[in-house]
């Protein structure tokens, strides 16, 4: 079954082409421990950043979220710290599949950049394909790759294969 | 309703008819993959989760070994060690010590017109040069070693037409910025760039190549190219395999179309920090430099190492600067060797080194603070040449020449 997803909104990010890798900074994308990485994930944004967000909370991006050469150690701080969810404009091709991968859901939805705030709630309703923001603007999302569905379900990439494909 | 390259690719893969934005399972012709850490040093481990004690059709993979070689460092001898234990417990086919495998692997015969590739490098949108259909799926390779299949969305098209000739001094690289310029570095977004019209008739397979190497920072899937006569005389004597050429209909449906003159594109430079910053060389002219970077998957063949020789030939580069020459392959080495131009090279004051990825991300040619680089590397961010520090410019190798001449930047045409 795929996950309930509901959330606040922990930042929005209002760059096009945002580079990810600004998320840790660039010179700390090749850390390798989880705690350092916690600790200097969106401080350049939020100092307090790790310590007011909640597992569930979710983000926002603009158009090409992704866009540049995407490490993978800024959606490790990320997850660990409880977010699973992006919703944004559009992603970058290469960032979606990494992170799905990592069975991060990436969902596309237009007009969402103008329609939140930092600490909005969002839901996401898969089977009707759309977002619900603080329970009362509607907003329709592009259609999700059964792909990213089955993988979001199954957790991971290496869970996805073994469950849906052998 | 007619179809674009990529969809042509993908439906022939298929067996059925497949357009824009259908999901479906392929069979890749090839999986690529190289000795990265946490890639194919982790394939093993993720085959046992999985309860997968062999690979199945292995003639269906290729290993490349040219990160890290020469190895710097035990841990990543090690990476080398476990490459080639994977490859050799799977009988799979593995290169070494002949290159950079996007460069290697189509040298050595194996990608024609029409073949359906992945690799979890973007770059492999390199192999499009020649009508293939070469995807970056990243961490999915594992799909395709434990099922052989991989789940992909058709991607939309781009449509790039050319027209017109380039200026002289006026390059490949030029061209691929210039439409990120034009386009923004989201106008390829998910989609495939197909290259085709009559000025793509007019530019070399270097050229080619070194533009669909570039396809990821126009947020492309990949690119493909129209194939000619070029492509055939690329082929003669090496392909492995028979091909046709793979040509979009009359009626095929683009997601976007662009029309570029090439007459109207000129030198330009890739500004730090990102690969979207594409700015006009005037307004860098003077600019110290430090370094040049010749080299690469996107880079590093013989015609861009005769642009550097246009300009450098009986010259030297300025007192102070450095120049590091990088063939793309050994197979290419061999040929600057054998015609001169490795001897002529090395007499303007370039150091010429072994085929390998590492200058390209810093592994080696390591920079330190305040210096800044041109280079043909596929590129800039901060800390790509190892220090975060340090400035990257990417341009083409004539306006690499024609800087480290003066040791500031210069537009080549006024050297040429």
């Amino acid at each position: 079954m795929l996950p309930k997803v509901k959330g606040r909104i922990a930042w929005v990010f209002e760059e096009p082409n945002y580079d990810i890798d600004n998320i840790v900074g660039v010179a700390n994308i090749k850390l390798s421990d989880i705690e350092q990485m916690k600790k200097v994930c969106m401080s350049d944004y939020d100092p307090d950043f790790a310590q007011v967000v909640q597992d569930g909370d979710v983000l926002v991006g603009a158009e090409n979220f992704g866009y540049g050469h995407p490490h993978y150690v800024a959606f490790k701080a990320l997850r660990a710290l409880g977010i699973r969810t992006v919703f944004a404009e559009s992603f970058n091709p290469s960032f979606y599949k990494g992170e799905v991968a990592n069975g991060v859901a990436l969902i596309e939805v237009p007009g969402i950049l103008d329609a939140v705030k930092r600490w909005d709630t969002v839901e996401l309703d898969w089977e009707a394909n759309r977002v619900v923001i603080n329970g009362q603007r509607v907003l329709t999302c592009n259609p999700v790759p059964q792909r990213t569905k089955d993988i979001v379900e199954c957790g991971s990439l290496i869970n996805y294969i073994r469950e849906k494909r052998m | 309703m007619g179809q674009t390259i990529i969809e042509k690719i993908l439906s022939q893969n298929l067996g059925r008819t497949v357009r824009a934005g259908d999901e479906a399972l392929f069979e890749p012709d090839l999986t690529i993959a190289y000795d990265y850490p946490g890639y194919i040093d982790s394939y093993e481990r993720q085959l046992e989760e999985l309860k997968c004690l062999t690979v199945n059709k292995p003639e269906k993979f290729m290993f490349f070994i040219d990160h890290f070689n020469p190895a710097g460092d035990t841990k990543y001898r090690e990476v080398h060690v476990k490459t080639r234990s994977f490859a050799k417990r799977c009988n799979i086919r593995l290169y070494e010590d002949v290159g950079i495998g996007h460069q290697v692997i189509m040298e050595e015969g194996y990608i024609v017109p029409g073949m359906m590739v992945i690799h979890f490098d973007g770059h492999v949108s390199t192999l499009g040069a020649l009508g293939a259909g070469a995807i970056s799926v990243r961490n999915a390779v594992i799909e395709a070693l434990a099922t052989n299949k991989v789940s992909i969305v058709v991607p939309g098209t781009l449509r790039v037409n050319l027209t017109g000739k380039l200026e002289k001094g006026v390059t490949a690289r030029d061209v691929f910025h210039t439409l990120v310029r034009r386009l923004g570095p989201s106008g390829g977004c998910s989609l495939c760039i197909e290259f085709g019209g009559e000025g793509l008739r007019e530019l070399s397979m270097d050229d080619r190549i070194t533009m669909c190497n570039q396809a990821m920072f126009l947020s492309a899937v990949t690119a493909v190219c129209e194939q000619d006569d070029k492509t055939d005389a690329f082929l003669a004597g090496t392909a492995r395999r028979e091909y046709t050429h793979v040509t979009p209909d009359k009626d095929a449906v683009y997601a976007k179309e662009y029309t570029l003159d090439l007459s109207t594109v000129a030198p330009v430079l890739v500004a730090p920090p990102s690969s979207a910053n594409t700015v006009d060389i005037a307004d860098y002219e003077g600019m110290k430099v430090d370094i040049g970077y010749v080299g690469s998957c996107a880079s590093g063949r013989v015609s861009d190492f005769r642009q550097v020789l246009e300009i450098l030939e009986g010259k030297h580069i300025a007192a102070g600067t450095h120049m590091y020459a990088v063939p793309a392959s050994v197979k290419l080495q061999k040929e600057l060797a054998a015609n001169g131009m490795m001897g002529r090279l090395i007499d303007t004051g370039a150091c010429v080194y072994y085929p390998s990825c590492d200058f390209c991300y810093g592994m080696l040619g390591t920079m330190t603070a305040g210096e800044v680089a041109l280079s043909t590397g596929t590129l800039n961010i901060p800390g790509r040449m190892g220090c975060t520090k340090a400035d990257i410019y990417t341009a083409s190798p004539y306006t690499i020449a024609a800087s480290l001449l003066y040791g500031k930047v210069t537009d080549p045409r006024k050297v040429l």
